[in-house]
């Protein structure tokens, strides 16, 4: 229970890094996303990335443009934004910073 | 085979099997409901609700099929996630959200329970309020209701006030249940506008009270009108039947009656008064005209409610046209021969006879009831004439319809010194002569016994005459000086003489007045003894 409440914070704090990263590789279709995420191993399913998506959206870190489709709905594909940009900017130091963090705690302080 | 629905989800038309659609309605709800307290709520259902559409197509064209199964939609279910899943991953966790939302409806509200209500829901409203059984809610308004009718005001108030659980959230306010998942069962749409309304609308009940009363007035009547296509019809249905089975029973009787009179009355009957005024020969044409204006209107209401009770026309319009056109003729029939009858009361024909009597200085008048039968009577009641001891007393002569009792008795005084009955009698007839004939018919017997004069009360008419409005009027002339004692039961026969006379002193014992015939007419015998006292009196 306590390991599966440590893996969530920590996949939660790590999904939202790991989406704007495959979103600034280029306008991408939700679906896509999940697809890439599997790819990576981060399981996740579909239902839990709209309101993350919807969210980020709101706040200025994504935009969106409607897709005509050939299997249904007009798809919405996302792209990031300047201040998603800047934001990702940060969260990659961030990252490195944890990374480091992470090592170094794992294997301890190389003299 | 299984039964298809046509859904549009996501602007996308899919044909989808009922039990899939059940399941995908289910988890949509879930969504739905695990959305409701996020900010975008809309916008994510939508983004979902697109996706799904959008996986849907494409498995039906990857199958090669035409209508969504629960195999398909379980696979896209797995592949959107469960919404526990959607609760561990979604950082922004809408659950202490919803959890608050959770007390929130813990609270009870107090509205009126429209699914199990009796009339409008407000006993099973407030029985959920104060939880306990709706049953002794109603017991107690009903008591009060019965107890001077405090309850109906009471209850038309609280109608008004109370407003009704409409939607799901609502009802489970009512109960103070919490809005879980299992208690949304209700179609999207409907759920989407509860939740909405439970995020927008707190105060919703603060509706004008002209709307309310609206709601109020158009409720009752929707009341009243289900009250009488339910219990008001089956209370008319009662009422009808009860009808139906009285009209039988009164048809039942109409057509004994009709037989009796037809077939084995022997026609003593018609010896008295109302029916004695029909002609023999009319007789059995007229009760069967008017047997068939009674028996119609009857039948016609039996059948009316026969199909009121049982919802079916128990004749053709044929038929009823034929009972129509029955009933007129017998109404016609009834009429002709009320209007001959009558007919034969136009002309007026008297006779009269003068008979000397024995001449007595005192005489006493009586009334006999006893029938006086002539030889033929006498015959037919099997009477044997020459038996002396036996008499038969007429039917009592109290009855106003036994025969009417057109008899007179005058008393006047004689120019010539002798005495002397004038008998005078009348009757009605269609022509003159008819009269003549019908007064002829009277019957009419008085006896002398020395100083006894006894007369009948009654006329009697000839058998098979009818009732012409005969009359007898007997006028008895007697000499100046005349002593006549007249008894009690004559005086209403003698208009002209009353109990005044009877109230003297020295009379009090007897069962008759004295009087005697003067120059003026009879006087009272006591007022010519006594003519001073008289004076004082007066």
């Amino acid at each position: 229970m306590i390991a599966e409440n440590t893996q969530t914070q920590m996949r939660k704090g790590i999904l939202e890094y790991c989406v704007l990263s495959i979103i600034s590789r280029g306008e991408i279709y939700a679906s896509d996303i999940i697809a890439e995420l599997r790819a990576a191993k981060l399981l996740v399913v579909e239902g839990t990335l709209y309101p993350l998506l919807t969210r980020l959206k709101n706040n200025g870190l994504l935009s969106y443009n409607w897709v005509e489709s050939t299997s249904g709905p007009p798809r919405k594909y996302f792209t990031l934004t300047a201040v998603g940009r800047d934001i990702l900017t940060q969260l990659d130091q961030t990252w490195h910073e944890l990374a480091y963090a992470v090592g170094v705690s794992q294997q301890g302080a190389k003299p | 085979m299984e039964k298809t629905i046509i859904i549009n989800i996501g602007n996308t038309i899919i044909h989808i099997e009922e039990s899939a659609y059940e399941l995908l309605k289910s988890y949509l709800t879930e969504v739905k409901m695990h959305f409701a307290n996020h900010a975008d709520d809309l916008e994510i259902v939508t983004d979902i609700e697109n996706r799904i559409a959008e996986l849907l197509t494409e498995q039906l064209g990857q199958q090669k099929k035409q209508v969504v199964d629960t195999e398909t939609v379980n696979m896209v279910v797995a592949q959107m996630g469960k919404v526990q899943d959607f609760e561990t991953s979604e950082d922004e966790g809408p659950q202490p959200v919803l959890e608050e939302s959770y007390q929130y409806h813990a609270q009870k509200k107090l509205y009126r329970d429209m699914d199990e209500r009796i009339v409008a829901g407000v006993c099973a409203g407030i029985a959920h309020y104060i939880n306990i059984e709706a049953r002794w809610v109603r017991l107690i308004m009903v008591i009060s209701v019965i107890l001077g009718g405090a309850g109906i005001m009471f209850y038309g108030l609280l109608w008004i006030i109370m407003p009704k659980a409409e939607s799901r959230l609502e009802k489970m306010e009512m109960k103070g249940e919490p809005a879980n998942l299992q208690g949304f069962q209700k179609n999207l749409d409907e759920e989407l506008q509860a939740v909405k309304e439970r995020l927008k609308v707190v105060n919703q009940h603060a509706q004008p009270l002209f709307a309310q009363l609206g709601t109020f007035i158009g409720e009752f009547f929707e009341w009243f009108g289900t009250f009488m296509s339910g219990t008001g019809k089956v209370i008319f249905k009662l009422i009808a039947g009860f009808i139906v089975f009285v009209g039988f029973i009164f048809l039942i009787s109409l057509l004994i009656s009709l037989a009796a009179i037809l077939g084995f009355y022997d026609g003593n009957a018609y010896h008295y008064f109302p029916l004695s005024i029909i002609n023999y020969s009319y007789r059995n044409s007229l009760v069967f005209a008017v047997f068939i204006v009674l028996i119609i209107p009857i039948l016609a209401l039996v059948l009316f409610s026969i199909r009121v009770a049982f919802n079916r026309m128990a004749i053709n319009k044929t038929f009823s046209y034929a009972l129509l056109i029955i009933w007129l003729g017998g109404v016609a029939a009834t009429g002709y021969y009320i209007a001959k009858i009558s007919s034969e009361f136009k002309e007026h024909a008297e006779l009269s006879q003068s008979v000397e009597l024995k001449k007595m200085t005192v005489y006493i008048l009586d009334m006999d009831k006893s029938m006086i039968f002539s030889k033929q009577d006498s015959l037919e009641y099997q009477i044997d004439q020459y038996d002396k001891n036996r008499i038969v007393i007429d039917n009592p002569e109290d009855n106003p319809f036994s025969a009417p009792r057109d008899l007179k008795i005058d008393i006047e005084k004689s120019d010539n010194g002798k005495t002397s009955l004038i008998q005078v009698y009348a009757a009605q007839g269609k022509t003159f002569k008819l009269a003549l004939q019908n007064a002829q018919n009277i019957n009419y017997h008085y006896q002398q016994k020395d100083s006894l004069l006894i007369f009948s009360p009654r006329l009697q008419l000839k058998t098979e005459s009818n009732w012409r409005a005969q009359r007898a009027k007997m006028t008895l002339k007697i000499p100046i000086g005349t002593i006549i004692k007249i008894k009690h039961n004559s005086y209403r026969y003698i208009n002209n003489y009353g109990w005044d006379c009877d109230s003297q002193e020295g009379n009090t014992h007897n069962d008759y007045s004295i009087w005697q015939m003067t120059d003026e007419g009879l006087k009272c015998k006591y007022e010519l003894d006594h003519p001073a006292k008289t004076d004082q009196q007066n």
